[in-house]
């Protein structure tokens, strides 16, 4: 069991790691991995964008410069006191606090879903991506972000005890559990060595 | 919060519409208020301007 399953426990541990989030994650996630994400979504200017986990808000800053419609939700005040900071509080971005798996929105109200450094922190990320499919409308898609399982004996034995690392096979199951279609990955990575992410995007069905 | 956002937002419990109690506001933006559930009768309060739609049971950081 990981140590980051207790969501009580993960809020206290990102109590801490707030204030030095923007260094720290499990795997190396720079501006250029995020713009190449931002990219292969089609966002348009008058789509509504959710940023779920949106934390200090660094993607959150790359989807601004798709859409104004982008609303963050996290579970932590404290990151994102940092976010505020950046957007404000109440202008450039609608905030909210909430939980991945039970999502205070209602049915179909977003055209893109964005989810990067979050999923490896969610107890039970099937019931997440369920949730996902539900408030993103039909045909539309999702982007989710997480840190690649590791080939190496060791760093798979830290990886296992601190959070979900999860590869290409194993994002397929879950996100087609979870009732997506047209699942595509996409491993990206800073440089030779450094660890690496997963990037999955995947389409609710159609009506 | 902006009022126009009752359109999008439920409760994470069971999904239902929110009714909206407004305590204070700046302008269109909610500083403080409550936001209820008429069907489980939860509330979720507007703190500083930002909705908390956290379950009550991941609402326990007193000092938070």
């Amino acid at each position: 069991m990981g140590v980051l399953e207790n969501k009580a426990r993960a809020r206290l541990f990102y109590k801490y790691l707030s204030k030095v989030y923007d260094t720290i994650n499990p795997f190396i996630w720079n501006d250029e991995m995020r713009d190449e994400a931002l990219e292969l979504l089609d966002i348009q200017p008058d789509d509504q964008v959710l940023d779920v986990g949106c934390g200090t808000g660094f993607a959150t800053q790359g989807l601004l410069q798709y859409t104004e419609n982008v609303h963050g939700l996290d579970q932590s005040i404290h990151q994102m006191q940092k976010a505020f900071k950046k957007f404000g509080k109440n202008d450039q971005v609608r905030f909210y606090r909430g939980d991945a798996e039970r999502l205070p929105f209602k049915d179909n109200s977003f055209d893109v879903i964005w989810s990067s450094g979050s999923i490896e922190y969610w107890p039970s990320p099937v019931d997440a991506l369920v949730e996902f499919r539900r408030v993103v409308k039909p045909g539309h898609n999702v982007l989710v972000v997480g840190p690649d399982y590791p080939r190496t004996t060791a760093m798979q034995k830290v990886a296992d005890s601190i959070m979900l690392f999860y590869d290409a096979e194993e994002a397929d199951r879950m996100f087609e559990e979870a009732g997506f279609v047209d699942i595509e990955h996409h491993i990206q990575q800073a440089y030779p060595g450094s660890p690496k992410a997963i990037t999955t995007i995947a389409r609710a069905p159609d009506e | 919060m902006k009022e126009s956002l009752l359109d999008i937002i439920c409760c994470p419990i069971d999904k239902h519409d929110l009714e909206l109690e407004v305590d204070e506001k700046d302008g269109d933006e909610i500083i403080s208020g409550t936001l209820t559930c008429p069907e489980c009768g939860e509330t979720y309060p507007i703190e500083d301007g930002i909705p908390n739609l956290l379950p009550p049971d991941m609402r326990d950081e007193v000092t938070a």
